[in-house]
């Protein structure tokens, strides 16, 4: 909502500058969000002058000489103006000013006015157009003022503004207008609010069949009057100015004053051309199903039995609330007007705007909840503006239909709940001053405060509004800062949250970027990396009907596209990037309920395992072989995998060749946790990978379901540990098997026959080749053995060792190698 | 006898002149070792005579201890030169790189959260998640925003496709207020991080998905003012010990009174400056006490109970943190980015 300065001290005094009353306003719930200096480009060049003399210029029939005025600045313009005559008060521009060049292709160009010689003769300013001073496009001749503006004084000081932008938050409605705004400054400012001048109907009569409600519960009130005698023509100056200054566009007289009222005192009006209201009366109804009308933005309209209209006495004239019709509105030669100010039901006028997705200035206020008692007021100003723009007009008749008055509420409170709310006392005489000069009427009696509230402060029900009111005029400023007092309750963490917290601690140390993406993606992105995790089917997906992006309407069952992307991009310009995703993924359930949603962990990596520095190998002085064992590969994302799984407890995953559709089929894996599938790890198909904008890269994913892994780790013993002081000892063994065999089962086999003494266990070599034969693949393993309470001795050592090696070839038909 | 006098001349002499830890070490093999001079003079005593032989052993003996006493500093002297010159000849250039681990990083966000989490811990409260997707009724009919009511439209909301019910993405970490106070029966004591969604034009200060921290306090009691004091002592925690918080007036459904708050900028110490585009102050986020209709709706007595609800944007905390200028770096990915906070520490 804008409020020209002008406007405001026309009801408040405001002795601050705008910025400190802006400030002020803000602090207090009505927040300015800019203030505009209308005119301020206009600087000291550009004056309030008279015209003294016109004279026809010797060499051109179509341009005058002026000789103008304006204080001590006497000079000759000379103008192809067709309306300057002498005596006129106009607008002189010196040389050095800044001015609309009007003759620019380019809207609102500037240009600085230089003096220069028309037809012979020296003009040294210039006499200005509406379109020229930016005040509109009009640019048939100069703008004349009325005949009281000050010759001599700069024109910014006298049609220049300040307008300052209010945002009104939407529980306010008695604030969304220049009297209501003027009437928070005055609570403020501690100044009173002066009234505006409003018509009187002593003498005039009322007209009972002029107005018939028949939907009361959809309008409270409805005032009509009947205005003859009204001449439409552009508004004044100071009428067309303050609309432009607030931002609405003037038309005419009649719908300016409608509009002026509005922004003035927050009640929409509404003009009819009383030729086009048949029967000359009004007929407040809900609409027949079907029912149809043009409104005025020249849009055929059909309504539905929810849609309130105005109606004559045969067709409907106006949605009510919302938009005008065309076929009554105010035209050129429009004699006499039928004037609305009333009140409409604020659910009802809201849908029928989102029904006809038409948003108007009167329904935001009617949708707000406006007071009915503003009505009249409203309508007598519009009325006393009418009789003052057109000086023949005459009030005809009017009604007041207002079958049930809006009486104001009354709330109690403890007056030390004040206090208790807000931890600050306020006295009872600030209380009581703060509250009258916001309207309400307070008294104190005992311990008791008791408010009547105005009735256009619908936003005032409780007791906590009434404290509000009091906190926010005395200050939030004074409220001190204090610690609850009271029990602190003791602070359970949530095992979730740990769970992700420890697998993002441990891929941080392993050197892994946490990335954060969009939870939507496009229906083939979901396609592609579907049922990673869990099986994903068309019914599982959870759709926005309004995304952003039109494209990407689905939302992420897998956190891998995005992540992909994101290492495309930075491939661009990085030669490593280890990145993964700790979110949520979607999965439908049953319509109409909430969604499955699972955190998940994503991994995605590409590109060298090492830094390029001085102690890495030189990528590029190695062969092709050499440099792509230096690429980030599936081991990679494995190892990170299981050093953030087992870092939460996840110490007995396993893993089994599996296939996905994006994956490639010798380097995917499903991850298992006490043998159930939890998730899919593996390397990107080349072709998709290049398709995906990796380029060459190898491209390792993984994905896991860590709401499952939780699941399944769920009240499982805090881990043991102790530190063994008996030394550890090492033993090597390297076993022959075939090709075909999972290096897991000969672990597992391993680990069957180790005993409990085993401690640890690692693959250190993996070795093909002729000599070993063809078919064969030699894995060797250190194990590492360690009692708790004794050394080991060697004859125990050969015993374990036996065993294992008749173990190891019974299950996975491994000879222990020599 | 002459034979142990010319071996004792001609050790030390040789000792006088030893200079580099070989020649010791011959030197020690040639006397003092098992095949040297004065191993094979004792050994040589079994020609002398029964007579000769007690003072030629006593004299291998004396010259035995002798040598050993006087090669052992010659020896340690050795040693340390030696020491000294092959650590001058391992010399490195100190200002070389060093081995730099690979060290990854948590997102800015999850970093903030972290720090926040612990920040409202000390002040005993417990963190709870909720869901990103929601119903109406948790994300606006419990907070007090009736379906027509203008109030909704502040929220631009992103709507799942759900044949007969409201389906949303949440529109603030709020729901889980109500979700919150439905489990639990006062004193209340919690904050809420997580994703929320609007339908929004994005640009260098608004996102579509952003982040929250929600906080809610209810008990016997509870005040504006502290509201005011816990807001105050996370500003310190986070932005230091000089802080204070500002309330303004504003209107949020769920809360009345209403606040804004705001942080003095940091940067400035409310002096004015780019970062706080010379007002002195960073807005944070709307607050308030929690509305009576929202006690109510959870099956809370507004008559013994009363709390105070805040809700702050994490990206917005960090942006003024660390001078972050557009809010789209939050969600692009770029190593770029995230690897500044590595060394931030956030
Ligand atoms: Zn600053």
């Amino acid at each position: 909502m804008k409020a020209p300065l002008s406007w405001l001290k026309d009801m408040v005094s405001i002795e601050i500058t705008a910025e400190e009353l802006a400030a002020r306003m803000t602090m207090a719930g009505l927040e300015a969000e800019k203030i505009e200096h209308l005119g301020a480009e206009w600087g000291d060049k550009v004056y309030v002058a008279e015209v003294l003399n016109v004279t026809q210029h010797p060499d051109a029939d179509r341009l005058v000489l002026a000789d103008i005025q304006a204080g001590e600045h006497r000079l000759t313009v000379v103008t192809g103006a067709p309306n300057i005559a002498t005596g006129q008060k106009v607008v002189l521009a010196l040389a050095g000013a800044r001015l609309v060049d009007a003759y620019a292709d380019e809207p609102g160009k500037m240009k600085t006015l230089k003096p220069g010689k028309i037809r012979g003769i020296m003009s040294e300013g210039m006499v200005c157009s509406e379109k020229e001073l930016g005040m509109s496009d009009e640019h048939e001749g100069i703008l004349v003022l009325p005949d009281d503006a000050p010759v001599g004084t700069l024109l910014q000081h006298y049609l220049g503004d300040t307008v300052i932008e209010f945002e009104i938050t939407p529980n306010l409605v008695h604030a969304f207008s220049v009297r209501g705004l003027a009437g928070e400054a005055g609570a403020i400012l501690n100044e009173p609010v002066r009234e505006l001048a409003v018509a009187s109907m002593d003498g005039v009569p009322v007209q009972e069949n002029l107005v018939r409600i028949d939907a009361p519960q959809l309008c409270s009130r409805y005032i009509g009057v009947i205005i003859d005698g009204v001449q439409v023509e552009p508004s004044p100056a100071w009428l067309a100015g303050r609309l432009a200054a607030a931002g609405v566009r003037p038309i005419n007289n009649l719908v300016d004053i409608t509009n002026y009222v509005m922004l003035e005192i927050g009640q929409p009006l509404h003009a009819f051309d009383l030729r086009n209201v048949a029967g000359e009366r009004i007929i407040v109804r809900t609409a027949t199903d079907g029912e149809q009308m043009e409104t005025l933005d020249h849009t055929m309209r059909t309504f539905t039995a929810a849609d309130l209209l105005i109606t004559d006495a045969e067709k409907p004239v106006a949605v009510a609330g919302v938009m005008g019709g065309v076929n009554s509105e105010v035209l050129d030669d429009t004699t006499s007007i039928l004037l609305e100010s009333a009140n409409f039901d604020m659910v009802s006028v809201r849908q029928t705007g989102r029904r006809l997705k038409l948003r108007t200035d009167a329904l935001a206020r009617f949708e707000r909840g406006l007071d009915p008692n503003l009505s009249w007021n409203a309508a007598m100003r519009a009325v006393q503006l009418v009789l003052d723009v057109c000086p023949d007009a005459t009030v005809r008749c009017y009604a007041d239909e207002y079958p049930v008055k809006k009486a104001p509420i009354n709330i109690s409170l403890p007056f030390v709940k004040i206090e208790k709310v807000l931890g600050m006392a306020i006295d009872a005489a600030t209380v009581v001053n703060v509250l009258s000069r916001l309207g309400f009427q307070p008294v104190i009696s005992g311990e008791t405060l008791s408010v009547t509230v105005p009735t256009n402060r619908s936003d005032v029900t409780l007791s906590e509004d009434v404290i509000e009111e009091v906190a926010r005029i005395v200050g939030y400023d004074n409220l001190p800062a204090t610690m609850p007092i009271g029990e602190t309750p003791i602070v359970e963490r949530d095992a979730m949250f740990l769970l992700e917290r420890a697998v993002r601690e441990s891929l941080v140390a392993a050197g892994a970027f946490e990335g954060r993406s969009y939870v939507t993606v496009s229906e083939s992105a979901q396609q592609t990396f579907a049922g990673v995790t869990r099986e994903s089917t068309e019914n599982h997906l959870v759709r926005l009907i309004n995304p952003l992006n039109d494209a990407q309407p689905v939302l992420r069952t897998s956190l891998l596209p995005r992540l992909i992307d994101a290492v495309a991009e930075n491939l661009k310009h990085e030669k490593t990037v280890r990145l993964f995703e700790i979110g949520h993924a979607f999965f439908g359930t049953t319509p109409d309920e909430l969604p499955d949603e699972p955190s998940h962990l994503a991994f995605a990596y590409a590109g060298y395992r090492e830094p390029f520095n001085r102690f890495a190998p030189q990528v590029r002085k190695l062969n092709t072989e050499q440099a792509a064992a230096q690429e980030l590969d599936y081991f990679d994302v494995k190892g990170a995998l299981e050093v953030a799984l087992e870092r939460v407890g996840a110490t007995d995953l396993t893993y089994a060749r599996s296939e996905h559709p994006a994956l490639h089929p010798g380097r995917t894996a499903s991850v298992k946790v006490k043998g159930e599938h939890i998730g899919t790890i593996g390397e990107v198909r080349p072709d998709l990978a290049k398709e995906l904008g990796v380029g060459e890269n190898r491209l390792v994913v993984a994905e896991i379901d860590l709401a499952r892994v939780h699941q399944l780790l769920g009240g499982q013993a805090k881990m043991q540990i102790s530190v063994d002081h008996f030394l550890p000892v090492e033993q090597d063994f390297a076993f022959l098997v075939d090709k075909s065999v999972p290096a897991a089962d000969v672990e597992q086999a391993l680990r069957r026959n180790a005993g409990p003494l085993l401690t640890d266990i690692v693959l250190f070599d993996v070795f093909e080749g002729k000599q070993i034969g063809a078919d064969k693949k030699s894995l060797a393993y250190r194990l590492t053995f360690t009692a708790p309470d004794r050394a080991l001795t060697d004859a125990e050592l050969e015993k374990q060792r036996v065993k294992i090696q008749k173990g190891v070839k019974a299950l996975v038909g491994g000879e222990l190698r020599a | 006898m002459s034979d142990i006098q010319s071996i004792r001349t001609q050790a030390l002499e040789r000792l006088e002149h030893l200079s580099t830890l070989e020649d010791a070490q011959t030197w020690e093999a040639d006397y003092l070792g098992p095949k040297g001079a004065v191993k094979l003079f004792q050994r040589s005593l079994g020609s002398l005579s029964a007579e000769e032989r007690p003072a030629a052993g006593r004299a291998a003996n004396d010259l035995s201890r002798e040598l050993t006493e006087a090669f052992a500093p010659i020896l340690e002297r050795l040693q340390a030169e030696s020491l000294t010159a092959g650590m001058a000849s391992d010399s490195i250039d100190v200002t070389l790189p060093g081995r730099t681990p690979t060290v990854g990083a948590a997102h800015p966000i999850n970093a903030m959260i972290d720090e926040l989490i612990e920040i409202f811990a000390h002040m005993g409260f417990q963190s709870v998640f909720g869901p990103e997707v929601e119903t109406g009724r948790y994300n606006f009919d419990l907070l007090n925003i009736p379906a027509d009511h203008p109030a909704r439209d502040v929220w631009d909301t992103m709507i799942v496709q759900a044949p007969n019910a409201e389906i949303i993405m949440r529109t603030h970490t709020s729901p889980m207020q109500a979700r919150t106070m439905e489990r639990m029966e006062p004193p209340v004591r919690v904050i809420v991080p997580g994703k929320a969604y609007r339908f929004e034009a994005q640009d260098a200060s608004h996102e579509w998905q952003f982040t929250q921290l929600e906080g809610l306090m209810v008990d016997k009691d509870v005040r504006l003012s502290d509201l005011k004091g816990v807001l105050q002592e996370m500003a310190r925690q986070l932005f230091g010990p000089e802080r204070k918080v500002r309330f303004r007036c504003d209107f949020f459904p769920f809360v009345e009174p209403g606040v804004d708050f705001s942080v003095d900028c940091a940067v400035c110490d409310g002096k004015g400056c780019r970062v706080c585009k010379y007002t002195g102050w960073l807005e944070m986020g709307g607050a308030g006490m929690v509305h009576p209709n929202v006690l109510r709706g959870v099956g809370y007595d507004p008559k013994v109970y009363s709390g105070f609800a805040f809700g702050l944007g994490i990206e917005r905390i960090i942006m003024m943190k660390y001078g972050v200028n557009d809010i789209r770096a939050f969600q692009a990915n770029d190593l770029r980015f995230l690897e500044r906070f590595a060394a931030a520490g956030a």
